[in-house]
């Protein structure tokens, strides 16, 4: 089974056994029975200034839907808790003057709260769809600045309403007519436009190049790979003339 | 446009690479990242640019690894490459090949490393060229002979296990609807090895051998899960006994 190699939490296990008492709040909040001081944000002791410490790989999101909330709380503890371990281990490590075993960890780590964050977040929106009718997310729309650039705007939240907030109008000024923004409009369209044609040039150049040095192109690779040059229009061009016998 | 440009150097890891490699995405991206310049963080008067160096060589040194980054350095300046784009790779580690060029010509040999960003195989103990390992001062140098890579695309052909001679490979779909390697001369089946699965870490998932820090098998399994009415927090919240009967004012999003 492809679960065997698995991550990061050490103590996770204990964790899962532990039952804490419902009422007092302080024991539930705990994550670990071991205390170890500022000690905790280094590595156990047999793993300093070895040359590699191996580690299964990152949680992922599959493995995540099957957990119940009260887990993935825990297990975010441990994984903070894992990072900071980690990056205090690599601070130190440049410090002394050490090689830092198997730096892959910290993003193997971060890669698992991203992808619990992820789960916690789907959780939270399919409640919000199905009571309240609208996704519980940070909401957002696409508005136009002063420069005539589209880009999507996130909103805030304010405890004023927007007419009587006249220090953030005067900072926000989103889809109003500017008549003056045509010549940078102009220019800006024409850079979008040089970069393209030249990338396309460039492609175009290489693919010639391939099939003045490879005989036996395959053309559908070609095809697939750099979908705007033209091979009919170029196949008889002098450049691609190789030194070979066609 | 920017971001296709970035992107596009971190696609050139092949993707074999990266399997055999077993590290995540992220950090083969973090450790093949030279940053040429930076504006200055936390000044208003910039805009938060990175200029990054954008052509990478890449030879038998895997990306993440300290040859790597030094024939990489910001200043070395390497000549293009051309590759010849291949639409599916067929070769991988523990398939038998035939070399159709150099001293080896016509010998048969397995696969032991797969270079995808250049088109390379290395087969073992074939191909070999003498090499000066050591170099100090007085010493007799020592000399020790190193498989050299082939090209995929001209200098090695997949034997076809009927009749064990070189062939060209196509792939196919069987009834059951499942992709495979077939050799065009015979129409015989050429499977994938077992060694292909081999990554750095494990021969097989089956054998891998778990760490102290690894969560058990039987704990990632385990569901517990329960679909309830509620959000993350509400849950959480029921189940320290934290009650909120704070009422919030109503805010604005804008």
């Amino acid at each position: 089974m492809a679960f065997q190699m698995l991550t990061k939490c050490r103590i996770f296990k204990n964790i899962l056994n532990t039952k804490c008492p419902i009422n007092i709040r302080s024991n539930c909040f705990h994550i670990s029975t071991v205390h170890c001081d500022l000690m905790e944000f280094f590595d156990n002791k047999k793993n300093w200034a070895v040359e590699q410490v191996k580690v299964g790989r990152s949680w992922k999101k599959d493995e995540l839907r099957i957990k119940s909330n009260e887990d993935l709380h825990k297990l975010w503890f441990v994984l903070l808790k894992e990072r900071n371990m980690l990056l205090t281990m690599e601070h130190e490590c440049k410090a002394q003057f050490e090689l830092f075993p198997n730096p892959e960890r910290i993003d193997k780590v971060d890669e698992s709260m991203q992808n619990l964050e992820t789960v916690v977040r789907e959780r939270n929106k399919a409640y919000y769809d199905l009571e309240v009718g609208e996704c519980g997310e940070r909401p957002g729309k696409l508005v136009t600045n002063l420069l005539g650039v589209n880009f999507f705007y996130r909103k805030f939240e304010h405890l004023i309403p927007k007419f009587l907030n006249s220090n953030w109008k005067k900072r926000h000024t989103h889809n109003v007519v500017n008549g003056n923004i045509e010549k940078f409009q102009k220019l800006y369209r024409e850079k979008l436009h040089n970069t393209k044609r030249k990338s396309n040039n460039r492609d175009r150049n290489h693919v010639m190049h391939l099939m003045k040095r490879f005989p036996n192109l395959d053309m559908d690779a070609v095809k697939q790979q750099y979908p705007t040059v033209d091979i009919e229009k170029i196949k008889n061009y002098h450049k691609v003339r190789g030194h070979y016998v066609p | 446009m920017r971001l296709t440009n970035c992107l596009r150097d971190f696609k050139k890891v092949g993707e074999l690479t990266k399997k055999y490699a077993n590290l995540p995405d992220k950090y083969i991206e973090r450790s093949m990242e030279k940053v040429m310049w930076k504006t200055p963080q936390n000044n208003p008067r910039f805009l938060p640019r990175v200029v990054k160096k954008k052509k990478f060589i890449f030879t038998e040194d895997r990306p993440w690894t300290l040859a790597f980054d030094s024939k990489n350095s910001l200043s070395s300046i390497e000549s293009k490459v051309f590759l010849e784009p291949i639409k599916d790779w067929s070769f991988f580690k523990g398939d038998r090949v035939e070399i159709l060029v150099g001293p080896d010509k016509g010998k048969q040999g397995i696969v032991g490393q797969v270079i995808q960003e250049r088109n390379w195989v290395i087969v073992n103990g074939l191909n070999c060229k003498l090499e000066e390992v050591s170099h100090y001062k007085g010493n007799v140098a020592m000399v020790q002979s190193r498989e050299r890579p082939l090209l995929v695309t001209s200098e090695v052909a997949l034997v076809d296990p009927s009749d064990l001679q070189g062939c060209k490979v196509e792939w196919r779909f069987t009834e059951a609807g499942e992709k495979v390697r077939v050799s065009s001369r015979t129409g015989k089946l050429i499977p994938i090895p077992s060694l292909a699965k081999e990554t750095f870490d494990y021969k097989t998932p089956n054998t891998y051998k778990e760490s102290e820090k690894d969560t058990k098998t039987m704990d990632v399994q385990e569901i517990t899960f329960l679909p309830l009415l509620k959000t993350f927090e509400m849950e959480i919240m029921d189940a320290m006994g934290i009650t909120e009967d704070r009422v919030q004012a109503p805010t604005h999003w804008y």
